[in-house]
């Protein structure tokens, strides 16, 4: 369902990504880790199509369509989902208010059947019990005054709300207390089946006790390095990523300064 | 039209305004108010392009000749109603049939203001007008339910009216009033509010300007509180042709507090300048004011928010925050704080910012599936949301959801979905 060739894409014109390989098949798990800098974020942007994150070579499809021809909501209809690394806050706009617009347009894109407001409200409690967030944070303004573990949650909530094809989870773990990682691993292993992809970015092993991944990747200086299975995040918990990277520490690949 | 009329337009102005109000038909009750204002319109000039306060509106528009003839249109038949007790003020005139008043509130016709008004327009208002409608609100009344004022304006062609509302709050009584403009047609409306707020009284103001786009007003709101009291007001108000709002605010006895909530949009091509004005004139007083604008297209918001603060007036507590939206590049707001502090005992604190949309919000609302437009719509109405969910009356609230909603782009259906 996801197929990146090559990719190549710059941030503000600063080159990031440099000859990106993936392919994610429906059912599948990928975990994707990597040094500080090395670009999975950017990775997660460029797919979910933010401002300023510019494809300059290569291609990602997703079920076929160049992603690059798409606007983020486009993509967002498809059934492409990103949980951000720092989710944005909206002050003004309530958490109900943005998921009755954002399931509306979704559910009506992917023609499935339209919500009342009576079940969506439901749908959407059910969701932050799912994740054990208060309902009332429905109320609120969109992530506005969130910790930083109540925003990991209500990512994962929309994400069960949504219903997405293929999610992209960048480093939800972060931030969540060990109860919550849990809970969170519990939500996204609730959405796995053989038809959904999932990519998680993350930076620690412990997750993926949860959240069993089919494949893991180590992205370095924009790229691809190694691939394996679920052993090689244990390989990396234990020896880190210098035996990879050459003994460079993520910096995106930068050239040697004294060179 | 030529560079000569246009170089001309404020002795056209003033030249035609006087002839209107000479050849008035008298009205009794109105004689004193309409000689008192004749002598000051004889005396004012008519601002030109090198007018300070109104460097950022031209009165060009006026060249289509409103001034020349009096708005004579109909109401339309469906008016809002968002109080039992109201009054119909169509084209200057009350409509003695429609007005539905509470107890301890009694009306009258003989308007006599005129300290504290300073326009010219407002002078040709007070020379000019034949009707006018005063409130007295007994002392010691907390009347019921809100009073709705309705200002229509109508006609086909370039016409005007002039209208006239005074309110006096008797000491210790209360009233929230609705002021809704609903010009329909290219009317200039030459408004006047005058309210007048004694010992312990307490007013909830609401003022609603949702005129046609091709309508203009000019008006001034005066507030006078001559005793110890609270007055609220909430201005919701959308641009057209040429809109263009002088506030004046007088606390005048010690103890006294004034807050003032205000949202203003500009879309397409319409135009609306604010010129706020607060007048600190003896100790202890408070006024709060905070106002938000947004403009989109080739719209253009103006807020002036004249704070002054007389030797006098020690222990001032004054505070003014203008946060502006420009919805793109083509739109333009120009907003300026002006304090003038004439004592150190003071507290003022003032803000005024001009942003644009935050494109990672719009990025995060858009990876939902929400499209670009409807992103915008949503941003830009939670920049304002916030004084919206704040209105104290559920009845203005819930006309002023839809009614935001239409002015921010609104999607088809969204008044159902307010209602
Ligand atoms: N707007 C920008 N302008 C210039 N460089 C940028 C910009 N945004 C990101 N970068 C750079 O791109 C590189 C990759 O960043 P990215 O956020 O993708 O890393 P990451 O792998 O997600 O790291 P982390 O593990 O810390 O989240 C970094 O060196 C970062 O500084
Ligand atoms: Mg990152």
């Amino acid at each position: 369902m996801l197929e990146i060739r090559d990719l190549h894409a710059s941030v503000a014109g600063q080159p990031i990504l440099k000859g990106l390989n993936l392919t994610v098949k429906p059912g599948e798990v990928h975990a994707i880790m990597g040094p500080n800098g090395s670009g999975k974020s950017t990775l997660a942007n460029v797919l979910a199509g933010r401002d300023n994150y510019e494809i300059t070579g290569g291609e990602a499809l997703f079920d076929g369509k160049s992603l690059a021809d798409l606007e983020p909501e486009e993509r967002a209809q498809l059934g492409l989902f990103l949980a951000f690394q720092y989710p944005v806050e909206i002050p003004g706009v309530s958490n109900m208010e943005f998921l009755k617009a954002a399931l509306e347009a979704t559910r009506a894109a992917q023609g499935k059947e339209e919500w009342d407001s009576v079940t969506l409200l439901r749908k959407a409690r059910e969701a932050c019990k799912q994740v054990d967030l208060d309902p009332q944070f429905l109320k609120r303004g969109v992530n506005e005054g969130f910790s930083g573990g109540e925003k990991k949650r209500n990512e994962i909530m929309q994400m069960l709300l949504m219903e997405p094809k293929l999610a992209l989870l960048d480093e939800t773990d972060s931030g969540l207390d060990i109860d919550a990682l849990q809970t969170v691993a519990k939500g996204v292993n609730s959405l796995r089946g053989p038809e959904r992809g999932i990519v998680l970015v993350t930076h620690y092993q412990r997750l993926l006790d949860y959240i069993v991944p089919d494949f893991v990747h180590v992205l370095s200086g924009g790229k691809i390095i190694k691939s394996g299975g679920k052993e090689l995040a244990l390989e990396l918990e234990q020896h880190g990523y210098g035996w990879l990277t050459g003994g460079q520490n993520g910096d995106n690949g930068k050239e040697d300064q004294t060179a | 039209m030529s560079g000569d009329t246009a170089l001309n337009l404020p002795e056209d102005l003033k030249t035609r305004a006087l002839h209107n109000a000479r050849q008035a038909t008298p009205v009794e009750a109105l004689a004193p108010l309409r000689q008192d204002a004749l002598a000051a319109l004889e005396g004012a000039a008519f601002p030109g392009r090198k007018t300070e306060a109104w460097k950022y509106t031209s009165l060009y528009a006026l060249t289509d000749g409103h001034l020349t003839a009096r708005a004579e249109g109909a109401a339309p038949a469906d008016l809002p109603t968002l109080s039992d007790y109201r009054l119909v003020i169509v084209n200057g005139r009350l409509d003695e049939d429609r007005t539905a008043l509470p107890e301890g509130v009694s009306l009258g016709r003989a308007a006599r203001r005129l300290e504290g008004l300073t326009t010219p327009f407002a002078f040709y208002n007070g020379a000019a007008l034949d009707d006018a409608v005063t409130l007295e609100v007994a002392a010691n009344t907390d009347v019921a339910a809100p009073i709705q004022v309705l200002h229509v304006a109508a006609g086909d062609a370039p016409s005007h009216c002039n209208v006239r509302l005074e309110v006096n709050l008797g000491t210790g009584s209360r009233l929230t009033l609705i002021e809704q403009y609903l010009a329909r047609g290219p009317v200039l409306t030459n408004a006047v509010t005058a309210i007048q707020a004694a010992d312990n009284a307490h007013l909830t103001h609401y003022r609603l300007q949702a005129d046609a786009g091709d309508s203009l007003h000019i008006g001034t709101l005066l507030f006078q509180q001559t005793g110890v009291s609270r007055i609220d007001s909430y201005q919701l108000m959308a641009g057209s042709r040429l809109r263009r709002n002088d506030v004046r605010a007088f606390l005048d006895k010690s103890g006294a507090e004034l807050n003032m909530q205000g949202v203003f949009v500009a879309r397409d091509r319409s135009h609306i300048d604010n010129q706020l004005c607060v007048e600190h004139r003896v100790p202890d007083c408070t006024s709060n004011q905070v106002y938000r604008g947004l403009a989109g297209e080739k719209g253009r918001a103006v807020l002036n928010g004249r704070i002054h603060i007389h030797p006098g007036a020690k222990g001032t507590l004054a505070e003014l925050s203008n946060k502006n939206l420009l919805l793109n590049a083509g739109a333009e707001i120009d907003t300026k704080p002006e304090l003038e502090i004439y004592n150190d005992d003071v507290k003022c604190a003032h803000g005024a910012t001009v942003g644009q949309l935050d494109a990672l919000q719009q990025f995060y609302l858009q990876s939902r599936g929400i499209d670009a437009a409807e992103a915008k719509r949503m941003l830009s109405l939670g920049f304002v949301n916030e004084l919206i969910m704040g209105l104290p009356d559920q009845a203005v609230a819930d006309w002023a959801q839809p009614w935001l909603a239409a002015e921010l782009g609104g999607r088809p259906g969204a008044d159902e979905e307010a209602a």
